[in-house]
């Protein structure tokens, strides 16, 4: 190999096909171009160039005022409260996801069918009435609100809202993700390891989580992008109390409302970037559980 | 170790897998389930290994009765039709699961371990495979290595559900031959499921022929052959005789 490095311009006519093999699939060239470029098109004007104005709106003021925006204690304070929403609604969902998947793809009840629908519910419904249903069972005007209050429970406009909301529009995601990768799968795998005298757990971990953990990864981190950027469910159970009660999200909002594009920009940037680091992970999984199981 | 079921019965929703199926499997001895599909013959082998559950009816394992014994405890060997090799192990850490999952009390140790599934990858002729992947296997490697698996926990009785059904002719022949070897040197009581009557009366000591979940006859093949006990059987075998 080294050394000797061929000519590829003398080569490639030679070994180039003089037609391309055509599939039966395969429209004409005209067909294939109009498709090819309205998809390009289309992904530039509606994808691309959002992301690309996000970065340059962030940066307008300068490297300092971004940096300077980001480090705003307020701003900060959203950055954490998203943080420990999606800490705690990520792994609430992720076990609820694994039970609800185990449960309809593993046994036959009464109402299965009726609960694998019910997981979508979140889906269906507009996340604004998501929030309005917490704000309305646990505020003030909720049978539960003189309890709440005797206890010093504070759930609306407050953080346990804040993630209650979170929980309930992102619990579809883990479920929705395992139950046709467990379905596919089959038990055969978990009833070999019973034969082999595993007991219920060892079956779980060593035979059923190897199994599914590519799929599990990627709904857990779709979960979490889902969770950091809610705004709906969120924004109606917030109450928007700055620095306590806002989200990214929610902050963005804010500012944008008060003509602070560059700040607004600047925290958009961020959960840009999320989304950027959400979809290299997701492409990385894909690859990993397309190619040989290890 | 011997297998006796006594007054078997299990639906599934509207449909009777199995009608009052009684059998006994003598220590030491090949036994062939033989029927054609639906006939309950998976059935009743999954509702010995403890992997299904019978509505009715006992089983026992040397007149210990363990029909409610779950599959972990009856130490039952079982192959599977599409092997059921763990995806994510390697052929050694497959053959080892068994023994891996023990309680710490009853586990050997990891040399022992690796004694054992050496061993057991020469009596299946793949020690060079020992690091690969059950999707780098042939299906015949597979079956083979889902064989030992089975064998590593030094099962009581071995189970085998259409052991060879996926496997082409060639293969199949080869490892129905070998299975008998295997048979003639270790006595293990065993009983496979098999829709193929050239297989089941080749390898086993005794042929069992079920339809619509009840045992149609019972005997050596021979016997079966020459004397089918009804017109089921007879049809089924493709016998036909001047009465």
């Amino acid at each position: 190999m080294a050394g000797v490095v061929p000519d590829l311009t003398l080569i490639r006519p030679a070994v180039r096909p003089a037609v391309r093999p055509r599939r039966a699939t395969e429209e004409g060239p005209f067909i294939r171009w109009t498709l090819i470029v309205i998809t390009v098109l289309f992904f530039a004007a509606f994808l691309v160039l959002p992301l690309v104005t996000v970065f340059v709106e962030a940066f307008r003021k300068g490297t300092e005022y971004y940096f300077k925006a980001l480090s705003d204690p307020i701003a900060w304070s959203a950055i954490k409260l998203t943080l420990v929403t999606a800490a705690i609604a990520v792994p609430l969902n992720t076990v609820f996801g694994l039970a609800a998947a185990w449960a309809i793809t593993r046994f036959s009840f009464r109402g299965r069918q009726f609960l694998s629908t019910l997981i979508d519910l979140p889906l269906w419904v507009s996340p604004v009435i998501g929030g309005l249903i917490y704000v309305l069972l646990f505020g003030t005007q909720s049978p539960f609100s003189p309890w709440l209050i005797a206890h010093h429970i504070k759930i609306v406009y407050a953080t346990p809202g804040i993630i209650i909301a979170t929980v309930f529009v992102t619990f579809p995601f883990v479920a929705r993700g395992l139950i046709p990768l467990m379905q596919n799968q089959g038990v055969a795998e978990e009833e070999a390891a019973l034969t082999l005298g595993a007991h219920g757990w060892q079956v779980f971990f060593r035979v059923t989580i190897p199994k599914i953990k590519w799929g599990l990864l990627y709904s857990v981190i779709l979960s979490n992008a889902r969770a950091m950027g809610e705004f709906g469910a969120v924004s109606v159970v917030s109450g928007h109390i700055r620095g306590l009660t806002n989200t990214i999200p929610l902050q963005i909002e804010i500012l944008y409302n008060e003509y602070s594009f560059a700040a607004a920009f600047a925290l958009a940037s961020l959960l840009s970037l999320l989304g950027l680091a959400t979809l290299a992970l997701k492409t990385y999984i894909e690859w990993r559980a397309g190619g040989r199981p290890s | 170790m011997s297998i006796r079921i006594d007054g078997l019965n299990k639906n599934f929703e509207d449909f009777t897998a199995l009608k009052d199926v009684s059998l006994e499997v003598h220590t030491g001895k090949l036994v062939a389930l033989l029927g054609p599909s639906g006939s309950g013959k998976t059935t009743l082998l999954r509702v010995i290994a403890g992997l299904e559950f019978a509505d009715s009816g006992r089983v026992f394992f040397n007149d210990k009765d363990v029909t409610e014994h779950s599959a972990y405890e009856r130490r039952a060997g079982f192959v599977f039709q599409h092997y059921a090799l763990f995806q994510h192990l390697s052929v050694f850490d497959n053959i080892a699961f068994g023994l891996e999952v023990r309680p710490r009390a009853t586990r050997p140790s990891k040399d022992e371990i690796r004694e054992r599934v050496h061993c057991l990858l020469q009596l299946i002729q793949l020690e060079d495979l020992a690091k690969r992947f059950p999707s780098q296997l042939s299906g015949g490697q597979r079956q083979r290595v889902a064989l030992a698996r089975a064998l590593a926990i030094e099962p009581h009785v071995l189970l085998l559900d259409e052991p060879f059904g996926a496997l082409d002719a060639k293969v199949r022949k080869e490892l129905r031959a070998w299975l008998r070897r295997f048979h003639n040197e270790t006595h293990i009581t065993s009983l496979f499921v098999t829709h193929d009557q050239e297989e089941a009366f080749e390898v086993a000591d005794e042929v069992v022929i079920l339809n619509h979940g009840s045992i149609q006859q019972i005997g050596a093949p021979k016997k079966i052959q020459t004397e089918p006990a009804n017109a089921f059987v007879q049809d089924f075998l493709g016998l036909d005789f001047e009465i």
